[in-house]
């Protein structure tokens, strides 16, 4: 090859790269989207400090691939792809930029985290790529859709649950003093404020608080300055191996206060851990909210739904554990994104897909309690805003009362 | 003054604790002069080891233990004569790095085999607790704190009392002179990473009814283990111990008195102090200095 | 000036040539990624001063990142309510190029500080006082939240007047991105990135040369190699270690605020414990002691943690029992496989790419002296 024919071909494949990326701005169809296929992405801690919550894209991508085995969504396979962020905003960032611009997703679905959204929310606005059905609690992905309209979320923000359990005890507890172990990030800091909201102008206080590191080993001290405190309600605001140990330290220090527990660390799987094999009292009458099926309760044991939940994960998820209901979560939001999909249209577009998250109205999600509702409208962008309360008893939850609505923010 | 003394019963427990695993990570300094970075996820998976033995495969818990005993004796040796022993003559970094990469193998695998869900572990004491003057003592970990102290006493009669304790410790001084002596040095340091392991399978067995079993059960205990080991000296048993229980109490108390502290700021100002104290003391508590030699 | 150092300054003038020009032959999202490849080369350089060079062991290197990312957040963002320290309030009025120098001095000077209680310590003490720091330093951010925004962070996406960030104009609703500099129009944020970090890494770069290959180099190896021989032979052993910290703080502070750039966002879990644990790593797999192959060790860590460690099907053979068939969204997958490749890495090269390259160099000058 002659020197100039060299100077040339780089030339021009250099011209090819500037024309390529500018060509998929130009098409009309959105990123990710095939004849064949729709590409979603997102990140998870599949490793790291948090890697248990990475349950929650498992149970999302068996339900999709179930999903695949019987047709699709219009022909289309869902393709999930999840990138391991180790629960750190700035890997977040990172492989979320890799998913959109070089595997070309169609949307970021369910990624995890509060920081991690918050870190990635104002790119994918600006690169108009939705942020579907964000996995956080926390308000703001709900409360500020006029400065973010590509972003949705999905659960129950933690400040609403925490606001009902503040209610509650205001109700049924005149006089009641809380002590409150609450994890030390937003997470815990935004139960504790909806919990004092709900208890506003009653004569229920918070008396005690004491923070704990996501790091820390055990939560002993912390529980044995709040049995000081003389409180008559203890409220556990931790994800479960430090919830679990709240309840166990409580017992050894001989404290039985009415123990209000977050529904992160609810499940009947782990309240039976705490219960440690019957000898722990502490954990009788404990109160959680519920919006999902539990598939560790034996009411839903013949459940349609909690059927087809445990084939799918013994088909689609190899290895997973079963009774772990950050899978049913998943399946939950996966379901949603599949109906989402489907009613955007044969040929849907990111526009088309935001806008159908803004009109939701399904009460039948088969793995949220019957009744639930998952509804949004153009100015409520809070797709589920109701819960139960429910009771431990005998080794398992029964739920009490009407459902509990809020509204969010 | 009971919620005063609730605070110190609370810290010994989890000081009993650290203490078990700095013990581990005291043995593979003196016998082999590493840091092994992966002590606390070896134990966290040796204790998964005995939870599926007695949860899914029906064993009783003392036969498991000593099972599991024996395992991780066989995986400490197994992982010296593998991984180790072929970069023994590069820098300690590079060894350390292995540890590193032993850290997340480890992690990983107890996350794939056994998934990321909490599991409760049996414990061999009874759950109740003594109540004394105010003061609620739980027996197991009264326990725990007993096998540690026992581990102490046959760590310290193992060095002092055994050949190969003694060969042990000569080939970790000087490893050329104890080859002449016709101790087989590869050997011993490969023991003494089973012999680590093992303890470090008892500290996570005696952790894990506790603060209940999960992958990323053991790492917060390695940093407390390692400031423990750091603080006592760390080529001393006896002061691994008493590195560990005063880290314990220490860390509760500054939490619970200390206002400006609180409960979020207690591993730093802990660590601080630690260093304080290695500025005054740069061997640790019950170190020997070193005189350096041209 | 010596020959050889003739021969490496031109390599070195090629290399920079070569560098400068790669973002016209990759995809805009190649130069993001080696943006931060860039990124973890100058922390590298910058530990590797200490750890390699001195032979002072820091597990806290992710520290000083975050005191240099947090530099930079603070001085550029807009946060609501302004964050506060001592009563003065920052407004982030400073054009976010001029703090990397300045979080590399602030990082540098704590380092400088940190210098003087690590004079005492060595070895595995030394390495607990500098985990202490890389413990601490997230635990403080939290605490101090009217300052540093707690544990919700700052977000930089939206600061007005981002280099490389897009505007839109209030009137004609015309957006416009990309920077012009020097008289070139980059038209991508992530090739702009590129520049910013590369054109860094080799000033850097050059710089730890030139520093390395005088007086200050020969002492800081001469502490490494026995510290009381060091001294016997006029070192002064507090000068040089403590300014070996600051140094090294210096580097670690200009990457720690280019990763606040690059990723538009900090909060604590930003700058994790295992941050400055894979900063080690990084130094050990490029090679101790060494300076470009460094750039081996950066590499590594940047791909293994985000593309390579989600292939663990790759890592793990099939015929394994339970492991084979594993969904690579198995939690735990992508650990093994970095662990797994970390410790092939370590046995096959224990002294790194470093090693490997003298390897190779003598093989091929010995063979060439055996065909002579």
């Amino acid at each position: 090859m002659r020197r100039s024919s060299l100077v040339l071909s780089l030339l021009s494949l250099a011209l090819a790269g500037a024309i390529a990326t500018g060509a998929t701005a130009a098409s009309s169809a959105d990123p990710g989207i095939t004849g064949k296929t729709i590409l979603l992405g997102g990140t998870s801690p599949l490793s790291g400090p948090a890697s248990a919550y990475a349950s929650v894209a498992r149970g999302a991508n068996a339900y999709f691939k179930y999903v695949n085995a019987r047709g699709g969504v219009h022909g289309r396979a869902i393709n999930y792809k999840v990138v391991d962020d180790a629960y750190n905003p700035s890997q977040t960032v990172q492989a979320t930029k890799q998913l959109v611009e070089q595997d070309k997703v169609f949307a970021i679905f369910n990624s995890l985290g509060t920081e991690h959204n918050v870190a990635t929310r104002s790119y994918l606005n600006q690169m108009r790529v939705p942020q579907l059905f964000v996995a956080s609690g926390a308000t703001t992905f709900g409360a500020d859709y006029k400065r973010y309209p590509w972003t949705i979320g999905f659960q129950p923000s933690y400040r609403a649950e925490g606001w009902i359990y503040g209610k509650y005890l205001a109700r049924t507890k005149p006089g009641a003093r809380v002590a409150v172990l609450f994890q030390n990030d937003d997470y815990g800091k935004d139960l504790m404020a909806g919990l004092k909201q709900g208890m506003a102008r009653s004569k229920v206080k918070v008396i005690a608080a004491q923070p704990f590191e996501v790091t820390a080993p055990d939560v002993r001290s912390q529980i044995s300055t709040l049995k000081t405190s003389g409180a008559n309600v203890l409220a556990l605001f931790a994800t479960p191996r430090h919830a679990i140990q709240g309840y166990v330290f409580a017992e050894r220090l001989n404290w039985r206060p009415l123990i209000i527990n977050n529904a992160v660390s609810s499940a009947s799987n782990i309240m039976t851990l705490a219960s440690e094999g019957g000898t722990n009292k502490a954990v009788q009458n404990s109160i959680s909210i519920v919006f999902l099926k539990d598939p560790t309760d034996v009411k839903w044991r013949n459940d349609p739904a909690i059927k087809l939940y445990r084939t799918i994960m013994s088909r689609h998820a190899k290895g997973a554990n079963p009774k772990d209901v950050y899978h049913v979560y998943g399946m939950a939001v996966a379901y949603e994104t599949v109906k989402v999909l489907k009613a955007a249209g044969k040929n849907p577009t990111r526009a088309a897909v935001m806008a159908q998250t803004r009109k939701l109205n399904d009460v039948s999600n088969p793995f949220m309690l019957p009744g639930i509702a998952i509804k949004t409208s153009a100015t409520e962008r809070f797709p589920i805003e109701q819960a139960l309360l429910q009771r431990w008893s005998k080794g398992s939850w029964t739920s009490f009362g009407g459902l509990w609505g809020f509204r969010a923010g | 003054m009971a919620d005063f003394f609730q605070q110190v019963v609370a810290g010994l427990g989890s000081g009993a604790i650290y203490a078990s695993l700095a013990l581990a990570l005291v043995l593979i300094h003196r016998a082999t002069g590493v840091i092994n970075f992966a002590q606390g996820e070896m134990a966290m998976f040796t204790t998964y080891v005995a939870w599926t033995l007695t949860a899914n495969h029906g064993w009783s818990y003392w036969p498991a233990f000593v099972a599991t005993l024996v395992f991780a004796f066989v995986l400490g040796v197994g992982i010296q004569r593998v991984v180790i022993n072929p970069v023994a003559n590069a820098s300690i970094l590079t060894i350390v790095i292995v540890t590193i990469g032993l850290v997340l193998t480890f992690n990983g695998l107890a996350g794939l085999i056994w998934s990321s869900e909490v599991r409760a572990f049996p414990s061999p004491f009874p759950n109740e607790t003594w109540s004394i003057g105010g003061v609620a003592i739980s027996q197991q970990d009264v326990g725990t704190f007993g096998v540690v102290l026992v581990l102490v006493l046959l760590l310290w009669a193992f060095f002092q009392f055994t050949k190969i304790g003694l060969a042990l410790r000569a080939s970790a001084l000087n490893p050329g002179a104890s080859r002449l002596v016709g101790v087989r040095v590869g050997w011993m340091l490969a023991i003494g990473w089973g012999l680590a392991a093992m303890l470090g399978a008892v500290a996570g067995m005696m952790a894990a009814p506790t603060i209940f079993l999960d992958p990323n059960m053991m790492q917060a205990i390695l940093i407390y283990a390692f400031a423990s080991a750091i603080l006592g000296g760390i080529d001393s048993p006896f002061g691994a111990v008493v590195g560990g229980l005063t880290l314990g109490v220490g860390l509760n108390l500054i939490g619970a008195y200390v206002d400006f502290v609180g409960a979020d700021l207690r591993l730093p100002v802990a660590l601080l102090v630690i260093l304080v104290v290695l500025l005054v003391r740069p061997a640790g508590l019950f170190g020997k200095p070193v005189t350096r030699r041209v | 000036m010596r020959r050889a150092d003739g021969i490496r300054v031109l390599v070195f003038l090629a290399a920079s040539a070569g560098v400068l020009l790669l973002p016209r032959l990759i995809s805009d999202f190649r130069a993001q990624q080696l943006a931060y490849v860039g990124i973890y080369f100058i922390a590298l350089l910058g530990l590797n001063l200490l750890t390699g060079i001195t032979g002072q062991i820091s597990l806290g290197h992710g520290a000083f990142m975050l005191i240099g990312g947090y530099t930079t957040a603070i001085l550029i963002s807009h946060q609501e309510p302004p964050l506060e320290l001592l009563g003065h309030q920052f407004t982030g009025d400073m054009r976010d190029i001029w703090t990397i120098p300045l979080a590399g001095l602030v990082a540098g000077f704590a380092g400088f500080l940190f210098g003087f209680p690590a004079l005492r310590l060595s070895g595995l003490y030394l390495a607990l006082a500098t985990f202490a720091v890389a413990v601490a330093a997230p635990a403080l951010v939290r605490k101090y939240q009217g300052f540093t925004g707690g544990g919700g962070g700052i977000n930089l996406f939206d600061v007005e007047g981002r280099t490389g960030g897009s505007t839109t104009d209030p009137i004609t609703f015309e957006t416009t991105s990309g920077v012009d500099i020097l008289g070139f129009h980059i038209s991508s944020f992530n090739v702009w990135l590129y520049y910013l970090c590369w054109t860094l890494a080799l000033v850097l770069f050059a710089a730890a040369w030139l520093m390395l290959r005088g007086r200050l180099g020969r002492s800081l190896r001469a502490i490494r190699d026995s510290e009381l021989a060091a001294v016997s032979s006029g070192v002064n052993l507090a000068r040089y270690k403590t300014l070996a910290f600051g140094i090294s703080a210096f580097y670690a502070g200009v990457a720690g605020s280019l990763l606040a750039l690059a990723t538009t966002f900090v909060n604590p879990d930003t700058f994790p414990i295992a941050l400055s644990i894979f900063l080690l790593v990084g130094v050990v797999v490029g090679g101790l002691g060494s300076l470009w192959p460094l750039v081996f060790g950066a590499i590594f860590i940047h791909f293994m943690q985000i593309e390579w460690a989600q292939k663990a099907d790759l890592v793990i053979p099939d015929w394994i029992p339970f492991l084979g068939d594993i969904d690579t969204d198995a939690p735990g997958a992508p650990a093994v496989a970095f662990g797994v490749v970390l410790i092939l890495i370590m046995l096959a090269l224990p002294s790194g790419a470093a090693g490997l390259l003298r390897t190779l160099k003598s093989l091929i000058t010995r063979g060439y002296h055996r065909v002579r």
